[in-house]
């Protein structure tokens, strides 16, 4: 009988210091963790929230040929000047109409790929790739020097699949306070 | 050469729109391996068994030409297998945001004067653009689609047609080699035929004949539409069989533009460069213009957003219609972002007055495909409020339920604002368009269609939807829906598609995929102005779900219907009083409890010229013209409400559904059986839509299911267990 309290009494405490550790270790991480979520508050506080998305929808008046349309949506019209606006649909679409041009790079690419067997694609890249980067360093610009001071961001097509050009409206939390 | 299914063989169910991990069924990769095994296994004897004599007997440059093609035909083979076709990669939540209930399940573009139709897909959550198409084995939407081939285990879009020409192209040309050559190796050896190598010969020569009757009639197929500029699938359709085809450029731009241009780009796994740009306040404002200052001044402080100067009427209208019909709906969850300005916040909560019951507007039922069963595709945001494609304007532009018209010319624009803008998307779409096709028997279906996923579409001239629609344009687009080049007009439209929404599509995954009996029977194309369909005779049994009362009085003129969309709860009371005068089709109802009911508007007058719809237009005059006279009194809630208690006794006893707020809304819906009267169901209904034709197959607002018509009585079942037996 003695033998078997004392056990249980071994038993007991073990049991005991394992939850203490248990206790322990979560402490452990307490203070690193709240150091954390505060950080990313921080964070938070300091990047603008998204307000909407305006989607700037395909005009598919010339076929399936890619171009966006221009017309200047009502909600980007106490952010940005429309003519702004409409001078970077109309570069995109002209630079769309570039990438997709029947041209003489075009065609010879075709020819050197035929040839190879298609194993040039493995070194060079195509010449719609080539204006899809154009396009992403216009894009790029124009939102550091036009749309980031107003509060708006453009998203490059292609990463919707040239469906749609998105356009974050970012809130102004200037005038609220 | 056995014919597969593709996808038929080892269980080609389409997984649900949501499962990411498709399962692998081993008897999508049999044709494929078939086709490798005979091109590779063929050639290699070839050059074993009868180019070692052809080099020395003629000239060592025959193996080298051969081999050249081959390899030819093997680059273009392993890219036409393994490049990605084109696929579109699933919108973002964020543009979907607006409306998912309220949104037309087709937008209309005008492509070189040609108004062509963009659907809604339900599964990658945006309009199809044009030649776009939903690939249903391989559950992705790519652009250009041609067709889905079961010989190469992929679809054939905008980036692989043209390796999928020249494959055909060299391939035609390598099996000419191959047999010719092997023909002049046999007559060479006329007295040797016993040797093992003119035995291969011969075998090779075999297995080269039987592969060139389909792979040359397919070539000859091919060349004719990079001629004309078409797809396999705008072909096969017969989308432009009378018409124009506003993709070509002519002959010679068209194969200039499938050989020559530069290969189009990803639009999957693609590497995104990460966002450098930091957007921090405070942010630079444009100079604001004499007039914008002074409608500030007026503005009285609301806040600038253009939205809630649209809505705000609406808001009105709608408060003030639907102020006793019933409590304010529950919010929508939380999808929007947290910043939004408040005319948002009151658009959104306009937005989600459609679902009156908080869970509702997250079930997703199983979709089971159109045409066959409509069985409850419940969806409580009904999308009955959803605008019908041709709901006439002046109920639209009065309503409340207008937010979502309202914005309707704002997306069709093309501006699609999330805050603002509510479109209403139509569920019911079907979403797999590519069916496994019957997979190819090797014996040539002529025109090469064999092996072909087909996806039933139609670039029916469109009427532009519900914003700019009015009483008149309801008309003309009945018209033009009749007179739309309609090639398969046989075709039922797949009940449900046409003016259904997106959120029913967008809830029912389709996981059937369509094969190539589906595209032959009529429930095919739900694209297609459904019009003559539903009338069409040869539709004995309807999809039509819903169990409906007659005397939609938007159906007989558009005054009525302006009055009838604001109560069509109310004119089914009246429809039920007069029940006993009906000639027709009476329907009984018992339903102890609430059920959506769908207003099903008899064919408009337009439409007339079949005998049915002259039936049920008869049928529906009587009660829509007795329920037309209650038009201002209907707008009251309590009138529909009121409905449920002297339901019940009668044997036609209506029993609202739970979509009260639908109320105003109810819609028309018109009948497709033939047999029977006409009924109506009081649904929510967008817009009081007159819905043309199409409309009517709507198996969004039905949630009910509906047996088909077997003599006496029908059994429809209705949400929460609502059942009526419709008697015929």
């Amino acid at each position: 009988m003695y033998r078997y309290t004392h056990s249980w009494i071994r038993r007991y405490t073990s049991y005991l210091q394992g939850k203490n550790k248990a206790v322990d270790k979560s402490t452990k991480r307490d203070p690193l963790d709240s150091i954390k979520m505060t950080h990313s508050l921080q964070d938070m506080r300091q990047q603008a929230a998204i307000a909407a998305k305006v989607f700037i929808q395909r005009d598919y008046t010339n076929g399936t040929v890619c171009q966006f349309q221009t017309k200047f949506p009502s909600e980007l019209e106490t952010r940005i000047d429309k003519q702004q606006f409409e001078e970077t649909v109309r570069t995109l679409n002209n630079l769309y109409a570039e990438a997709e041009k029947l041209g003489s790079q075009s065609y010879i690419e075709g020819c050197l790929a035929c040839l190879t067997a298609y194993t040039i694609f493995l070194c060079m890249e195509t010449h719609y790739e080539k204006v899809l980067k154009k396009i992403a360093k216009y894009i790029q610009e124009q939102n550091d020097k036009i749309y980031a001071p107003r509060g708006l961001l453009l998203t490059d097509p292609i990463e919707r699949g040239l469906r749609v050009i998105e356009v974050t409206i970012f809130e102004d939390r200037s005038l609220t306070r | 050469m056995p014919g597969f299914s593709s996808g038929g063989v080892g269980g080609g169910v389409g997984v649900p729109a949501t499962a990411p991990p498709r399962p692998f069924r081993p008897s999508r990769y049999v044709p494929v391996s078939a086709a490798t095994t005979f091109l590779v296994g063929s050639t290699t004897l070839f050059f074993c068994f009868t180019c070692p004599w052809l080099s020395e007997y003629f000239s060592f440059v025959i193996p080298i030409y051969v081999a050249v093609i081959f390899l030819f035909t093997l680059a273009n083979f392993c890219m036409a297998t393994f490049m990605d076709p084109g696929v579109f990669p699933r919108a973002e939540e964020d543009e979907d945001k607006e409306d998912d209930f309220r949104a037309p399940l087709y937008k209309t573009v005008e492509i070189k004067g040609i108004q062509v139709r963009m659907k809604w897909c339900s599964t990658c959550r945006f309009y199809r653009p044009p030649r776009c198409s939903h690939c249903s084995v391989c559950d992705n939407c790519v652009e250009d689609f041609d067709h889905h081939c079961p010989w190469v285990n992929n679809c054939i879009g905008r980036r692989n047609y043209r390796h999928f020409f020249l494959f055909l192209l060299s391939l035609t040309t390598h099996i000419m080699n191959v047999f010719g050559f092997g023909l002049v190796y046999v007559l060479h050896h006329r007295q040797q035929l016993d040797t093992p190598h003119a035995a291969v010969t011969m075998a090779v020569m075999c297995v080269a004949g039987l592969f060139f009757v389909p792979v040359a009639g397919l070539t000859g197929f091919h060349i004719v539409l990079v001629a004309r500029g078409r797809t396999t699938n705008e072909q096969v359709t017969g989308k432009f069989r009378g018409g124009v085809n506003p993709f070509t450029n002519g002959c010679l731009r068209n194969i200039s533009h499938v050989l020559c241009s530069s290969q189009a780009p990803r639009y999957m796994g693609r590497w995104r460069s990460p966002q450098a740009v930091e957007v921090q306040p405070p942010f630079l404002r444009p100079p604001l213009t004499e007039a914008q200052l002074e409608a500030k001044v007026l503005d009285n402080g609301i806040q600038n957003d253009r939205h809630s100067t649209r809505s705000k009427s609406s808001l009105d209208q709608m408060e003030s219609q639907s102020a006793d019909a019933e409590p304010p709906p529950p919010p929508k969850p939380e999808l929007r972002y947290p910043g939004l300005p408040r005319a948002d916040t009151e658009e959104s909560s306009l937005l989600t007055e459609a679902p009156t019951t908080p869970s509702m507007y997250k079930y997703r039922p199983a979709y089971s495909s159109p045409g066959r069963n409509h069985t409850a595709l419940t969806h409580p945001n009904k999308m009955i409020r959803g605008e019908s494609l041709d709901s006439p304007s002046p109920s639209i532009l009065q309503s409340s339920h207008q937010p979502s018209y309202r914005s309707e010319p704002s997306s069709l624009d093309g501006a699609t604002v999330v805050g603002g803008g509510v479109g209403a998307r139509r569920g019911g779409g079907e979403r797999g368009e590519g069916p496994g096709g019957p997979g190819g028997t090797a014996g040539g279906i002529s025109g090469g269609m064999s092996g072909y996923s087909l996806t039933g579409r139609s670039y029916t001239s469109y009427p532009s939807s519900l914003v700019l629609s009015t009483g008149g344009s309801r008309s003309s687009s009945l018209r033009s829906a009749q007179t739309a080049h309609n090639p398969l007009a046989t075709l039922h439209s797949e009940g449900t598609t046409d003016t259904s929404y997106k959120s029913l599509a967008n809830q029912t995954p389709r996981n059937g995929s369509l094969s190539y009996d589906s595209l032959l029977t009529p429930s095919e194309s739900p694209e297609f102005e459904s019009a003559a369909h539903e009338l069409s005779p040869q539709k004995p049994h309807a999809p039509f779900p819903s169990a409906t009362i007659t005397g939609q009085p938007e159906v007989v003129s558009p005054s009525t219907r302006l009055q009838g969309y604001t109560s069509p709860f109310l004119s089914a009371q009246f429809a039920q009083q007069r029940e006993g005068q009906l000639l027709q089709g009476s329907v009984t109802f018992s339903s102890p409890h609430r059920a959506y009911l769908r207003a099903v508007s008899p064919p408009p007058p337009a439409s007339s010229g079949l005998p049915e719809i002259q039936h049920l237009l008869q049928h529906n005059q009587d009660s829509s013209s007795r329920a037309s006279r209650n038009p201002s009194s209907s707008s009251s809630s309590p009138g529909a409400r009121s409905l449920e208690p002297p339901v019940s006794p009668p044997p036609r006893g209506l029993s609202l559904g739970k979509s009260q707020s639908y109320m105003g809304e109810a819609r028309p819906q018109h009948k497709t059986r033939p047999t029977g009267g006409g009924t109506v169901l009081g649904g929510g209904a967008a817009g009081g839509g007159q819905q043309a034709p199409q409309s009517t197959s709507r198996p969004v607002l039905a949630n009910h299911t509906t047996s088909k018509p077997a003599g006496g009585v029908k059994k429809v079942t209705g949400v929460g267990g609502t059942t009526y037996e419709i008697s015929v």
